[in-house]
């Protein structure tokens, strides 16, 4: 039986709307949410409650992490001032409107799901911050889902939607160690052997309420394990009325034009190795 | 023998990049005089802020200001080429210098700057064909930025939204911007055009504080949301210690001395 | 080509770094790496940190990074925003805290919480831990996916590391097939990886009870490594 998963929300309530529509159109019961319902976007209390009166299991976003434990971001995953600025102006908005009772859903949401060989996490088994980017090195990528004891890894953040397969590899290691009180490189133990790598995959939901990809419209995905299947889905939405939203909100009218021209509210850092030396 | 050209034409049509050209290949001394131009055309004119001349000036450090009076009433040296700059929306209705302005006359002549020749964009073919737009009933807003420093990312991510439309129908916008590093870059669009020019001054500033050099952004468009800019704009500039932060490790590598508090 | 000395876990012990000086006599040296744990809980630091930022005429001067102690110290003190010394309090229990803080003057902090977290020369990060955390220990055993994701991290050819305080080299090389479905199609790609390095420096002050002083050498031009082992000096923690 097929899944869909969907990530990246951000209190897009049109958005979030239009993609349950699609997935209940497909007949598809499981759901499974990998977090960011709130940031930026103009309804976090109603899609919150959405999320919770069908009763989505969901994991912890950075975003929802920060809502909670106080602005924790660090600077570096911020490119830039303006994008920073906006990032907190938008931080203190949403906390500033978020209801108790939903607030007490996010703290509850754990950082990750799992489901048989198949985990779900926000960002990546190491951090709800992390990007894992489509083009990212492959060994890094086999890293990720192999650390975190998967054959499928499931991820957001970066609100651009892919399936990555991880087929066939296998890395040459050689070790050298001082033999026994050796004092030089002459007398040295040293070994060799093949690893050969496991196949993998890494999937990437995109952003229902935020999209990255070059279009306006919501994208999520559909995972039928029973036949090996991934489809990546776009969803058409009434952008106007979330832009709208925007505005009667009071947050910045840029965001409603960002959103409107399909750039996400303020950019990230696109490097999945950055060093945070938080 | 001296040469004394008028350059006429709509805003953004390139005058300023023609007679830098012109300076650059002419081996003798170069001077440069802006004109306001006429409000009477129905048109309002970008305030340039002095943005041109400070670019010329910046790419040709011997520049001759033929504003200055006693520059342009003494007798002008040997192979002197000065270049006065208007700009102009219509057509001139005459050819050749019959189609100056007769405005400008008296003020040419006080100068004695009475131009040999008159070139007018869309008219003259020595000029460059460009798509000289349509500037009828366009705001402009010029906004000072002397001593501001940009964050860089934050600029890159401004520009992109203001020439994308994302303050208001833009139809141009042009500005001398400062970096931490001390570099100093024109910035430059037109609609009609694919893409911006950033073109780096020549002039560089020491990482020590604020620079001293004209800094300013002028725009023309419709509907142009000058709060939001603003805002943005204030988002972008750095503070004080933030500036310090970038400038103090690149004083640093280069060795200068910590500035005195 | 002049080499580079490279050490780690001095943690404090001056006779222990004088030994390793001792040592580089004989060699060819122009650069000396500290990766890390300057700072211990059992001697007073003071001398040995005099040392590092003021060396005698004809030493080395030291190139320091921050280490595992270091950064205990430092979180203890309250330098890393709420973080405090946890993974020291959880390892050797409140008293290992209270030795560390009474081993360290606090005329010293300023010039430890300055400690660049790590330097990249030529194409060789060099570090206490990993590029991923100063608590990373990479050994010979390390998962040879890690080693290449931390590598990667940082994108260099070479990683010198301290903390888990053994000497070895592990070179990696491989290659990798994926394919890539986004919405505009298919891509298929191969990742191949040149010949790389993660290198472990050893330890100069392992502990009365836990083995010989060590550190390494190695030879930019040549890129040699050398598992060195101070003999003569025993038994001075």
């Amino acid at each position: 039986m097929a899944i869909a998963v969907l990530s990246c929300l951000h209190a897009n309530l049109a958005a979030v709307e239009a993609v349950l529509a699609d997935i209940d159109q497909l007949g598809l019961d499981t759901i499974i949410c990998l977090g960011d319902l709130v940031g930026y976007g103009p309804q976090p209390n109603e899609v919150v409650e959405l999320v919770r009166e069908r009763g989505i299991p969901s994991c912890q976003g950075c975003w929802d992490e920060d809502i909670i434990e106080g602005l924790d971001a660090c600077d570096c995953s911020y490119p830039s001032q303006l994008a920073e600025r906006r990032g907190q102006l938008a931080h203190h908005w949403t906390a500033s409107q978020l209801k108790a009772e939903n607030r007490d859903f996010l703290a509850g949401l754990p950082f990750s799901l799992r489901r048989g060989r198949l985990l779900f996490v926000h960002g990546s088994p190491n951090s709800q911050h992390e990007y894992l980017l489509p083009d990212m090195n492959a060994f890094t990528a086999l890293e990720r889902v192999d650390s975190a004891e998967a054959d499928t890894l499931l991820c957001g953040h970066t609100h651009r939607p892919y399936v990555r397969r991880l087929n066939h590899g296998s890395i040459r290691v050689r070790v050298q160690k001082p033999a026994g009180a050796a004092t030089s490189s002459s007398n040295l133990a040293s070994s060799e052997h093949q690893l050969d790598l496991p196949l993998r995959r890494l999937i990437n939901a995109g952003s229902v309420g935020e999209p990255r990809h070059g279009s306006t419209k919501a994208t999520y995905i559909t995972v039928d394990e029973d036949h090996d299947a991934v489809e990546i889905r776009e969803v058409s939405y009434d952008v106007e009325r979330t832009c709208q939203a925007i505005l009667n909100a009071g947050l910045p009218p840029i965001f409603s034009w960002r959103l409107r021209h399909g750039f996400e509210y303020a950019e990230r850092a696109d490097d999945a190795a950055h060093v945070c030396e938080r | 023998m001296s040469q004394i050209l008028l350059i006429s034409g709509p805003p953004g049509c390139g005058k300023t990049a023609w007679i830098l050209k012109h300076f650059q290949a002419h081996l003798g001394p170069c001077g440069y005089l802006r004109l306001p131009g006429f409000a009477d055309e129905g048109l309002q004119h970008a305030e340039d802020g002095g943005l041109d001349q400070a670019f010329l000036c910046d790419q040709c450090p011997e520049l001759m200001d033929l504003a200055d009076q006693d520059v342009s009433l003494a007798s002008h040296a040997t192979n002197l080429l000065a270049c006065l700059e208007i700009p102009q929306f219509h057509h001139p209705a005459e050819s050749g210098l019959a189609g100056i302005d007769r405005r400008l006359i008296p003020q040419l002549a006080a100068l004695q700057l009475m131009p040999q020749c008159h070139l007018h964009f869309g008219r003259d073919n020595e000029l460059p064909q460009q798509d000289t737009l349509e500037f009828s009933a366009l705001e402009h807003h010029s906004l000072p930025l002397n001593g501001a420093v940009w964050d860089p990312d934050s600029l890159s991510s401004f520009w992109f939204e203001l020439v994308n439309g994302a303050y208001g129908d833009i139809f141009r916008a042009k500005a001398h911007v400062n970096l931490p590093d001390g570099r100093g870059f024109l910035f430059n669009w037109i609609v009609s055009q694919e893409g911006s020019q950033f073109l780096p001054l020549l002039e560089l500033e020491s990482p020590h504080g604020r620079p001293t050099r004209l800094s300013r952004l002028v725009v023309q468009g419709k509907q142009l949301q000058l709060n939001q800019i603003q805002n943005t704009i204030n988002d972008c500039l750095l503070s004080d210690a933030a500036l310090e932060l970038q400038q103090g490790p690149l004083r640093q590598q280069q060795q200068l001395p910590t500035p005195s508090p | 080509m002049a080499m580079w000395a490279l050490l780690s876990g001095l943690r404090g012990n001056l006779k222990a770094y004088e030994a390793v000086l001792r040592d580089l006599r004989r060699e060819r040296v122009s650069t000396l790496f500290i990766l890390g744990d300057l700072v211990g809980p059992d001697p007073s630091c003071h001398a040995l940190l005099e040392r590092l930022r003021n060396p005698r005429r004809g030493e080395l001067q030291p190139q320091c990074v921050v280490g595992w102690w270091d950064e205990q110290l430092l979180a203890e003190w309250g330098y890393r925003g709420r973080s405090r010394a946890d993974g020291l309090r959880a390892a050797q229990g409140e008293a290992a805290v209270e030795s560390l803080l009474n081993a360290v003057d606090q005329a010293d902090m300023a010039w430890l919480a300055n400690l660049p977290f790590g330097f990249r020369e030529l194409d060789c990060a060099l570090l206490h831990g990993s590029s991923a955390d100063v608590s990373d220990s990479l050994s010979s055993d390390s998962s040879p996916l890690l080693l290449l994701d931390r590598l990667t991290r940082m994108d260099v050819n070479r990683l010198f590391t301290g903390r888990s305080g053994e000497q070895f080299c592990v070179e990696l090389s491989g290659g990798l097939d994926s394919n890539l479905q986004h919405l505009a199609g298919v891509e298929e790609h191969h990742q191949s990886v040149p010949a790389r390095k993660v290198i472990g420096v050893g330890c100069v002050n392992p502990g009365p009870t836990a083995g010989p002083s060590t550190y390494c050498l190695y030879n930019p031009g040549s890129d040699q490594v050398f598992f060195q082992q101070v003999v003569a000096q025993r038994g001075f923690a």
